[in-house]
């Protein structure tokens, strides 16, 4: 059903690479693409704001850590500080007079170099000590910036981001940002698409499942596993930077803290490691649950005429959400982008699914 | 040693050409003074018992762990101590005994990624993925698909090769090192856990790779069968040191190779 197979014939290599094999897969993303187009028409610019534009931006970061997470498969617990350096390089070179355009390309090469020098430590360990140098990492950055007030911007350690322009154009509006929000999402999940039918992809993850055996293939694991933090140090610190200019408009270190790291972290594994819609769907859970649930047990008690108190109310979402994090990983580990997988595979073969290998 | 001189024959134009080569680890020498001169197109068969130094060998080939003592060279080019990535990038491809295909990748990409040394991959080329990526991909996909067609493997393309069964994942495997085109190429157990039928089905692929596509072989293996059927000359190995070389046919009737093999039948 929906996803079918039947009658889906591809007579070349070009139309056996596509990115999208199954017509229902193109159809679902050209929905989700025009629907993106026409939210600033379809919903109340709250929602635009607050939910639809941070979840674009956290999806293209989640995109940029499971590159190298999912990807190359190295633990990462620093990213925030990456996108750190990306935000506070690009709103000081925009501060400076710096086109936009160009303050966003240098906050990300910024951030790809001091990215690389986590690769370094990659280079060495593995695994859980990995995850223990790069969080280490992320606290020095934190210490940096919250003790030199040329970076955080004085004694109020907050430093105001000038007006988004790109292209000749001031942004201002909603409308605006939520479409530079879009853009660049747009742009980072295209990358990853062709990421997963192209050398670089399948080199990385070779590195990641078995490095000898990507050596004897002619793989330099050393070169490949800085080009994946390269990679995504760039997507990381683009997108910290456009995070604080159409989002907090206030870059402070706290924005970036290692609780941050922990929480892009959680939408990569939640979403699942290497799945893209994954992460879609992983940063709507971990951004949006939340939220969501809140107005839910706010509204429920409010209709029931239940009085519960302020701080059991600020708890219950917590749990909730901490509880669904649980569910969903405990019912697929490989998280929400497997369940989905899991779902279409279904629908694929219904009603005659006995006919399943 | 008499044999030892036929096993080292003429050098000149050889292929692979290693010379004294000795390995250490610790305390335990893992091999020691072996020589070994592969012609092209030749299939050279290495035999000995478990643990006589085999795989230490072609690691050291291939540079896993190079010979603390001797030299190696690839058609002239001393290539002694060279970083495996790039013995790759020269022309030698091996497969793995305990297999080394990649999990949660199709049969497709796994022998994609054989072809890594002849593509560029990049950021740019994955970023602007229709001006310079796609032809490459659509040009080694032909390369593949002739191969895919050569073992037969048509029908399991786009499956995981996770859950193949190991006569067909030994299969992939042999894929995978032909599409990067090697000179050399190094087989550790291909047919391991085989039954008769499919060590008959990859010894015919083995000559027929030769044939159409003028590799030389290092086949590593234990089925004297199949060495004396299809190998031009072998050397056996015992304790990291060798034994015998030659005609196969006229080796495995030496009694040191017997002796090593099923211990002191000349009693």
């Amino acid at each position: 059903m929906f996803y079918r197979l039947s009658g889906v014939h591809h007579a070349n290599y070009v139309s056996d690479s596509r990115i999208f094999k199954v017509p229902a897969d193109r159809n679902l993303a050209i929905f989700v693409f025009l629907f993106g187009l026409a939210a600033p028409f379809l919903l109340p610019s709250l929602y635009l704001n607050s939910y639809m534009l941070p979840w674009l931006i956290w999806t293209a970061a989640a995109l940029g850590l499971n590159l190298v997470t999912g990807w190359a498969g190295q633990l990462h617990l620093g990213y925030a500080a990456v996108m750190a350096v990306g935000a506070y390089s690009a709103i000081h070179a925009a501060r400076f007079g710096v086109p936009w355009e160009f303050a966003l390309i240098i906050g990300g090469l910024a951030s790809s170099v001091i990215g690389s020098l986590f690769a370094f430590a990659a280079l060495r360990v593995k695994g859980l000590y990995l995850a223990l140098t790069t969080l280490a990492m992320q606290f020095v950055m934190d210490w940096v910036l919250t003790h030199s007030p040329a970076i955080s911007g004085g004694s109020h350690a907050s430093l105001q981001s000038p007006t988004l322009a790109l292209l000749g154009q001031d942004i201002t509006s909603d409308t605006g940002y939520y479409y530079v929000a879009f853009g660049w999402c747009l742009l980072v999940t295209i990358f990853m698409l062709n990421l997963k039918r192209t050398g670089l992809g399948r080199a990385l993850v070779a590195v990641r499942e078995k490095d000898f055996a990507a050596a004897i293939l002619g793989v330099n694991s050393f070169y490949y596993k800085i080009l994946a933090f390269a990679a995504s140090s760039f997507i990381a610190g683009v997108s910290g930077a456009l995070l604080v200019a159409t989002f907090f408009f206030l870059a402070a270190p706290e924005q970036f803290s290692v609780a941050v790291s922990i929480q892009v972290l959680a939408m990569v594994i939640v979403g699942g490691l290497g799945s893209i819609i994954g992460s879609y769907l992983g940063v709507a859970l971990i951004l949006l649950v939340p939220g969501l649930v809140n107005g839910i047990v706010a509204g429920g008690s409010q209709s029931l005429g239940m009085q519960i108190n302020v701080e059991t109310l600020a708890h219950i979402p917590n749990a909730v959400y901490g509880a669904l994090i649980v569910i969903i990983l405990l019912i697929e580990p490989l998280g929400l982008g497997k369940l989905y997988g899991n779902i279409r595979d279904y629908l694929m073969v219904w009603p005659f699914d006995q006919l399943r290998k | 040693m008499t044999n030892r001189q036929t096993a080292i024959s003429t050098s000149e134009g050889a292929i692979l050409e290693c010379r004294g080569i000795e390995r250490r680890f610790g305390g335990i020498v893992a091999v020691t003074g072996v020589d070994l001169v592969i012609q092209p197109q030749e299939i050279f068969g290495l035999v000995g018992p478990n643990g006589s130094g085999k795989t230490t060998l072609t690691n050291a080939i291939t540079g896993f762990y190079p010979p603390n003592v001797g030299t190696i060279r690839l058609a002239g080019e001393d290539i002694t101590g060279t970083a495996p990535h790039k013995v790759a990038k020269l022309g030698v491809a091996r497969t793995f005994q305990n297999l080394a295909l990649f999990n949660g990748m199709s049969v497709l990409d796994n022998i994609l990624l054989g072809r890594h040394i002849h593509m560029n991959p990049g950021i740019f080329h994955t970023a602007f993925y229709w001006l310079t990526a796609k032809r490459e991909e659509i040009e080694n996909r032909k390369i593949v698909e002739e191969v895919i067609e050569f073992l037969q493997l048509e029908s399991i393309r786009h499956e995981l090769v996770d859950g193949l069964p190991i006569g067909l994942k030994k299969r992939v495997e042999l894929a995978r090192a032909l599409v990067a085109e090697p000179q050399m190429l190094i087989l550790d157990e291909p047919m391991a856990g085989m039954n008769q039928e499919e060590k008959g089905y990859m010894s015919r692929f083995i000559l027929d790779a030769r044939a159409e596509r003028g590799v030389s072989v290092l086949l590593i293996e234990h089925h004297m069968d199949v060495i004396i059927g299809i190998c031009d000359r072998m050397l056996a190995l015992n304790y990291g040191e060798m034994i015998a070389s030659g005609i196969p046919k006229e080796v495995v009737k030496d009694p040191r190779v017997i002796e090593a093999y099923v211990g002191g039948s000349h009693g």
